[in-house]
């Protein structure tokens, strides 16, 4: 048929085309920096020719494993959001919905602000607060206690009903229990505790090393395959639950294990990076725009989209800020969100689905 | 055949009764027809029958197989359900089709289950439509395609949920007209509500008449009498016969 070859290469080259995107940002990201190091240098130094050990270091150990956070973790956020949207009905479910976020920033201020996060060893120099003791010792905490939460919530929306409006709720007023403990902790903070953990809630990419790197791949790439096998039972989800189960699917046990991983995947991330907001809901909106809702292609490309939002994010947040990158949390809000206003008032919908 | 013996449900273990023993058959190519006033029962019948509740008592069968214990995939090749809200994601006409065949393929669909969907939609005449988004379609049309997909399952009982409710006199007709060939033609039951007791009569084979969860009167045409409508539904009607067909219309009471 023929409409439906078209529409069907229209899809492709959205896909290609951010494909493309990705790319090109990928090299952009790597050869901008505060180090003020020409495009030639970089390039040589990517291949290893020749080049200064420290040009090497600076591409192969602080660049390469940035730009590689920011394409994971924005393709986790992004890819997350979306399955939260879809499996709990609701447009503006997001990471931070069952407030792993929230659960997370505790963790982290936890481990800062009461156990010093490692970084007192340091000196007490704020700015190298998590490359103390151990490094990991914040991120653990950022994790267990996001686990701890999407547990919590999970579990007690298994005692009644799985209905989605009882899981917001749920995430909702737990995410709220998280946030007034981390006001509550900060209060009580020392000022150098205080600051440590307002800057780990910023968020910032430059965390990552190889290692995170290969955690968060683990947990994106395993979502992502699961959720993509899932896409037809995604689809069938949109035309309501109980039309969903008489075609076949099991709702609840969809809903439970996808919440689950799309959880996993946020912990993972923020727990790495910190408080990355707004790639959950900018992204997949944004697709779902494009391309329609049938998540064969929603799922790729809220992947793609999410990765390229955040590396662009970054990119700016280093090209502008002067020697030191700004938050990158900020900046995607900030590049994002007139960006999102503009397509949600734009006339032009998805007609082609 | 599907056959229904004592069936009883309620929402909360305590609550009250929405099901009362119930007992009904259909047979295959037949269109049964519920009635009832809002809040009777009907929906709550046909999602136990789906297998969207269970029920508390009773037995639900279908050609001798167990409808109750039965998975959800294997269920959902033999039932599918027209709900009352129909609802849509923005997809294609020819993708939302294609959904109602997961339960067949799972994962990814075949090259035969593609087939299928583009005989369906040749039938059911939606062929122009196939690569339209369903959410901007009408009432109507989207009616169409959820009958459509619902055919996709390839079912032995169709259950369609009020299928006029939001339809004018003309595609009313239109859908009445596709259930009453699909129960012919291919030889599956029907279960339908309907309110319009003209239309009913004039597609019904069956009439089961429900009233506060319990089956009042079951049977055919010759059920539908002054007296058991107003029973049913508390109004008095005139039933005129009128070449063949039977027209059902509402008199004032007290004026």
């Amino acid at each position: 048929m023929y409409p439906l070859q078209k529409t069907r290469r229209r899809k492709s080259a959205v896909l290609f085309a951010l494909v493309l995107a990705v790319l090109a940002l990928s090299f952009a990201c790597l050869f901008a920096g505060p180090s003020s190091m020409s495009w030639e240098a970089c390039w040589a130094a990517l291949w290893r020719t020749g080049s200064p050990a420290s040009d090497i270091r600076i591409i192969w150990n602080i660049r390469i494993p940035r730009v590689l956070a920011a394409i994971l973790a924005g393709a986790g956020l992004s890819v997350s959001g979306l399955i939260m949207q879809t499996t709990l009905h609701n447009a503006m479910a997001s990471p931070s919905t069952l407030g792993v976020s929230n659960a997370a920033v505790f963790g982290a201020n936890l481990s800062i602000i009461a156990f010093a996060g490692g970084f007192l060893q340091t000196g007490g120099l704020v700015s190298h607060y998590d490359s103390g003791a151990n490094p990991y010792a914040t991120s653990l905490m950022a994790f267990l206690f996001s686990t701890l939460s999407i547990l919590l919530i999970l579990g007690l929306c298994r005692l009644r009903a799985f209905s989605p409006n009882v899981v917001v709720l749920a995430g909702i007023a737990v995410g709220a229990i998280w946030t007034a403990g981390t006001t509550l902790l900060q209060f009580y903070a020392t000022d150098v505790g205080l600051s440590a953990a307002v800057i780990w809630n910023f968020g910032d990419l430059g965390r990552a090393t190889y290692r995170t790197n290969l955690i968060m791949l683990a947990a994106v790439a395993g979502g992502s395959v699961f959720f993509s096998l899932m896409s037809w039972r995604y689809n069938a989800l949109l035309s309501g639950e109980a039309a969903a189960q008489t075609m076949g699917v099991h709702v609840e046990r969809l809903r439970f294990v996808s919440l689950l991983l799309a959880s996993v995947i946020t912990a993972v991330c923020v727990s790495f990076l910190g408080v990355i907001g707004f790639v959950g809901i900018l992204c997949p909106h944004t697709m779902k725009r494009l391309l329609g809702q049938d998540h064969r292609w929603l799922i790729p490309a809220s992947l793609l989209s999410g990765s390229l939002l955040l590396l662009a994010a970054d990119t700016f947040a280093r090209s502008i800020g002067g020697g030191s990158a700004l938050p990158v949390g900020a900046i995607t809000t900030l590049l994002g969100a007139p960006f999102f206003v503009a397509i949600i008032f734009s006339k032009k919908g998805a007609a082609h689905a | 055949m599907l056959k229904i013996q004592h069936l009883s449900f309620r929402y909360t273990p305590r609550g009250i009764p929405v099901l009362r023993d119930i007992s009904m058959t259909l047979q295959n190519g037949e269109i049964g027809i519920l009635l009832g006033r809002n809040g009777s029962g009907k929906t709550t019948l046909f999602q136990t029958i789906l297998g969207l509740h269970t029920p508390e008592s009773g037995s639900l069968t279908f050609d001798g197989k167990d409808l109750v214990r039965m998975p959800k995939r294997e269920r959902a090749g033999i039932l599918a359900y027209v709900p009352q809200d129909i609802q849509f994601g923005e997809l294609q006409v020819f993708d939302s089709v294609l959904m109602g065949r997961v339960s067949r393929f799972g994962l990814r669909a075949s090259r035969h289950d593609y087939e299928v969907v583009e005989k369906i939609l040749a039938d059911m005449q939606l062929e122009a439509y196939a690569g339209k988004n369903v959410a901007h379609l009408s009432g109507g049309e989207r009616q169409k395609v959820a009958i459509a997909r619902a055919l996709a399952q390839e079912p032995r009982l169709l259950i369609f949920d009020e299928p006029t409710g939001n339809l004018d006199i003309a595609n009313e007709q239109l859908i009445m007209e596709e259930a009453r060939k699909l129960a012919k033609e291919k030889n599956i039951g029907i279960l339908c509500s309907l309110h319009n007791l003209s239309q009913a009569l004039a597609f019904g084979d069956r009439f089961f008449f429900l009233k506060d969860g319990a089956i009042r009167y079951a049977g055919g045409k010759e059920q539908c009498t002054e007296a058991t409508i107003y029973d049913v539904f508390g109004i008095h009607v005139r039933i005129l016969h009128c070449e063949g067909e039977i027209l059902i219309g509402g008199r004032r009471n007290n004026a």
